[in-house]
């Protein structure tokens, strides 16, 4: 019987790529990894490698930024499982550069005035000229342990295709044993494979493997994370994704936001690895757009999510 | 003329692989297929009643009825192509079970008694089984101890008779008479037993004015989310992973069945009290099998009690002889449900009262400390069942004596013309008792469970479909050979690809986690100084994949290839099962059709076996467990003398490699075959 396993558990494998169940590991922590960027990422299980165009790019997957077509800021907290030593706070502001080749409600696209107004009823999407830029401020944790980031992120789009870079400097601090500072490289790229249907992912944090201590060689863990976003119709947009971190088991995750209305989505997200489920809303106020979610996760309960973004002029 | 459904490819798209031995699965799917017979008038069926074929999503029943108001009656069935939503793929799986008849009254086409002698849709059959290799149980008694050994009283053939006429909407009546392998034919009526060892009657009337339904004889009844009473059209977790998720509240339903103890004797009925309320009252009185014990403590709070039903419906041997129909189970209650005129909206309570002749006394173990005891049980429920749009939320919560609680909530959605997804939340306390419900659960009863099950159907583009589920569940307390407190999932993925009318493809992958206790040299090695056995995380995934086809109108080809492994914990070897299969069919002229399967099985122990869906004689379902090394094959002909007369043969046989004997107990064959016989013959008058 052993022999001819083989077939099957390839078969496997590709189940699990695409269904993202695994047998549950241990629940991981923010543990100096890229962490959670925005509500809306974190009701969808987080898997949100293949989003873009908000802010919250930035943390998630730093090409996305590159869809962003006008100032934008938010502000993201998050509670885990009510303990205040769990909390992450983070800020973050990003620029387009150049101006936007704003389309207008004829479909005429601007240095073409007096040509034919084009057919199609969607006009297409537009991008800053020169790419976007970013950063980012972020903490987590309490007196005890804590870890606080700042980062610069740039991305650029080109035809499908966006790529992203992105640093930081990264300060650990532990009660009574002093703190730590490294710098980490991220580097993330998003491809559209069918235009407003379906896209790819994958962003890789911490390339550079830097080191936080020589006992037992600790480092900041590199993590590369994959997935697609899938939209079967206008309301709707499912998520796919797994991610790997050098020293765990494979993660993976599954988001889908349903959109009845423009101003509302409702969302719903599972995580394998931490065995947590997801659901949230986002309402747009106006210019903000507002996102709350909560996880729960069996042993440990309840976290709570919320974002806050703005965009200005036009 | 309706076309002669594939219910074969139906079981395919419904039910998901069978992965336990506790539920008697053949009997659950005739249950169904026996739903099916009788086929839904489109021009009459209301929300709930099209929803109860499974095979609708709510935007599917929206449209329809729409289109019903707006233009009126269907002519013919062809005209659902032009609704909205139908596509040619649901037209053909809903096709052999559906009707479309003037909705007139049914008195317009004369008295009841000539309507039921001018039926069409009527049938006696008469059907025989017989393994043909002598078993242990058939054999004469050897002493022991002195003692002889137990033995089969009776012969093995196994017989039924059964007939039924019935209309939609309009009445059924029918018998079903039944003698298992090995039980004895008694004509003792001071005991009940009148020949065949199960008989069973029904007689419904439906739709006489004001008189919803009335019910004599044997009925079964659903209502709500099933919590109370289900009635066995559940299909529960499955490869179709949306509209099985809800049940129907179809009332009061005639029972034709062979499961000898789901079923409710005595009357039911229900009343028009206004254009938008129902109410049914129901009564219920019959024998149960039970092991009757005699307390031996004279302080006990019982003399005589019982440890449990049994539930098999075999009465062969002495002892089982003697448990047959040993308890009396009273039952009686009743529901009353609103639905709005727009049936959108549907509200229902339900209460059920049991009593037992003799108090039930589970065996005091640590994981039956919160099941039910005592001789009464009262059960209410609350149900709700609401559309808004392209939404469905539905639920009930009920309250059985003692206080436990049940709750199951679920929401299905159609988010695009493209996407369903679905919710369900449930949760049933340690301690609460539902004797006759089935609603949504992992374990096989409505107790001592918490879950949430998440359910997505897409179809990205034309012919191609994806469904998956992933469900998290808890068991607060105990449970039969799990000594903790434990929790698990099951996912599920099924891609499915339909090139042409006639050929499916797919492909599903599925794993489940359930922790259950290890052995114990298992637990010794892997813990040598753990000192509570916790339970371990037995992990089982499952792929097969399934290619049907019809090249010709005449020749079907059917392959499939299911495999599962499981591990009884981290770190445990995987033990793994195989099987391949390969089905053809050809219909020779009008009068005969020959099926055939040659299969290939191996596997590694009892745990990994496999259950392969097989064709059968109409109305029975076959799903045996192959473990072991060796061969399945049947042949079953299927043979059309002339309108009224249509036979079916079939013969099966399982070979095994490496074994000279064949299965266990008074069920063992010295030898390494096992073949069995099957006839039927169905006249329709």
């Amino acid at each position: 019987m052993k022999h001819c396993l083989p077939q099957y558990i390839s078969t496997f494998c590709f189940f699990v790529i695409v269904s993202g169940v695994l047998p549950g590991a241990g629940v991981r922590a923010q543990g100096n990894g890229p962490g959670v960027r925005g509500a809306r990422a974190a009701a969808l299980g987080n898997a949100s490698v293949a989003l873009a165009g908000e802010v919250w790019s930035m943390g998630n997957n730093v090409a996305g930024i590159s869809e962003i077509q006008r100032p934008s800021v938010g502000f993201y907290a998050e509670n885990r499982y009510f303990s205040s030593a769990l909390n992450v706070g983070a800020l973050t502001v990003a620029l387009p550069l150049g101006r936007t080749t704003a389309p207008d409600a004829g479909g005429v696209m601007q240095g073409t005035e007096g040509a034919a107004p084009s057919l199609s009823p969607a006009p297409a999407p537009t991008w800053a000229r020169n790419g976007v830029v970013a950063f980012e401020a972020q903490r987590f944790g309490g007196v005890l342990y804590n870890e606080t980031r700042v980062g610069v992120g740039y991305a650029y789009r080109f035809g499908q295709i966006s790529l992203g870079a992105r640093a930081d400097m990264l300060q650990i601090s532990i009660e009574g044993l002093g703190s730590r500072r490294m710098v980490l490289g991220t580097l993330g790229g998003q491809i559209e494979i069918v235009p407003r249907r379906l896209s790819f992912g994958a962003s890789l944090y911490n390339l550079n493997q830097a080191k936080l201590a020589s006992y037992q060689d600790e480092r900041v863990p590199t993590i590369l994370k994959a997935g697609l976003a899938y939209r079967p119709g206008s309301q709707v947009l499912l998520l796919v994704e797994t991610e790997k971190d050098v020293e765990r088991a494979a993660n993976f995750k599954v988001g889908l936001e349903y959109r009845p209305v423009p101003v509302l989505a409702a969302r719903l997200g599972l995580a394998s690895l931490t065995e947590q489920a997801s659901a949230g809303i986002g309402v747009l106020a106006g210019a903000f757009q507002i996102d709350y979610a909560a996880a729960f996760q069996q042993a440990l309960g309840f976290s709570q999510h919320l974002s806050v973004s703005k965009s200005w002029g036009k | 003329m309706r076309r002669a459904p594939d219910l074969d490819r139906l079981t395919q798209e419904l039910f998901a692989e069978i992965q336990s031995d506790e539920v008697p699965y053949e009997d659950l799917y005739e249950t169904l297929l026996q739903y099916y017979q009788t086929p839904i008038n489109l021009n009459a069926a209301t929300r709930e009643e099209l929803r109860s074929l499974l095979l609708l999503n709510e935007n599917q029943i929206t449209t329809l009825l729409n289109h019903r108001q707006a233009n009126g009656d269907l002519l013919s069935v062809y005209e659902l192509q032009s609704i909205e939503g139908y596509d040619l793929r649901t037209i053909n799986r809903i096709l052999p079970f559906v009707s479309v008849q003037m909705s007139g009254a049914n008195s317009s086409r004369g008295t009841l008694w000539q309507r039921i002698a001018r039926e069409d849709n009527n049938a006696l059959y008469l059907r025989y089984e017989r393994v043909l290799q002598e078993r242990q149980g058939y054999t004469p008694p050897t002493l022991y101890q002195g003692r002889p050994t137990t033995r089969y009283l009776g012969s093995a053939d196994k017989m039924l008779i059964r007939y039924r006429v019935s209309h939609t909407k309009d009445f059924s009546v029918g018998f079903s008479l039944e003698k298992d392998a090995g039980e004895p034919i008694v004509w003792n009526p001071n005991n009940g037993q009148f020949g065949a060892d199960y008989v069973s009657a029904h007689l419904l009337i439906q739709e006489r004015g004001k008189l919803k339904a009335l019910a004599l004889g044997d009925y079964q009844l659903q209502f709500g989310q099933g919590l109370l009473l289900s009635s066995g059209l559940a299909v529960g977790k499955g490869a179709e992973t949306i509209t099985t998720l809800r049940r129907s509240s179809v009332g009061v339903r005639a029972y034709s069945s062979l499961l000898e103890n789901s079923f409710f004797r005595g009357g039911a009925l229900t009343y028009q009290v206004a254009p938008t309320v129902q109410v049914t009252g129901f009564v219920s009185h019959k024998n149960v099998d039970a092991n009757l014990q005699q307390t031996q403590d004279s302080l006990a709070q019982y003399d005589e009690f019982t440890s449990g039903l049994l539930y098999t419906g075999f009465h062969r041997t002495a002892s089982e002889i003697a448990n047959r129909h040993r308890l009396a189970e009273t039952l009686g209650g009743g529901n009353a449900t609103y639905t709005s005129r727009d049936g959108n909206l549907a509200i229902g309570v339900t209460g059920l009262f049991t009593y037992y002749g003799t108090p039930i006394l589970k065996r005091p173990e640590p994981y039956n400390y919160f099941e039910f005891s005592g001789r009464e049980n009262l059960a209410l429920s609350l149900n709700y069942s609401y559309v808004y749009r392209n939404f469905l939320l539905f639920g009930e919560t009920a309250r059985s004596s003692g206080g436990g609680l049940g709750t199951v909530n679920g929401l299905l959605a159609s988010l695009g013309s493209s996407v369903d997804a679905a919710l369900l939340v449930r949760h049933y306390d340690s301690d609460f008792h539902t004797l006759y419900g089935n609603a949504f659960s992992e374990n096989t009863r409505n107790i001592n469970e918490t879950g949430v099950y998440i359910g997505l159907k897409v179809r990205p583009v034309a012919r191609w479909e994806i469904s998956a589920y992933y469900d998290q569940f808890r068991f607060p307390w105990l449970r039969y050979r799990a000594s903790a407190p434990t929790d698990g999932h099951d996912a599920l993925l099924r891609i499915a690809y339909t090139p042409t009318k006639t050929s499916l493809l797919y492909v599903q992958l599925r794993q489940r986690l359930k922790p259950r206790d290890l052995a114990s040299t298992d637990l010794n090695n892997l813990y040598p100084t753990r000192a509570l056995p916790l339970p371990g995380e037995q992990l089982r995934q499952s792929i097969l994949v399934y290619y049907n086809t019809a090249p010709t109108p005449q020749l079907e080809l059917r392959t499939r290839m299911q495999a599962s492994r499981l591990r009884d914990d981290d770190g445990l070897a995987w033990r793994s099962g195989y099987v391949l299969a390969q089905d053809v069919g050809y219909q020779f002229n009008r009068t005969l059709k020959l099926t055939a399967r040659y299969a290939i099985f191996d596997a590694d122990d009892y745990d990994s076996r496999q259950y392969v869906f097989e064709q059968d004689v109409l109305l029975a379902v076959s799903v045996p467990a192959l473990y072991g090394q060796g061969t399945r094959v049947y042949g079953l002909a299927e043979i059309r003398i002339n309108r009224s007369l249509t036979l079916w043969l079939r013969y099966a046989e399982t070979r095994y490699r490496h074994q000279d004997v064949v299965g266990t107990g008074l069920e063992s064959i010295q030898g390494s075959l096992r073949g069995e016989v099957k006839a039927q013959v169905r006249m329709k008058f």
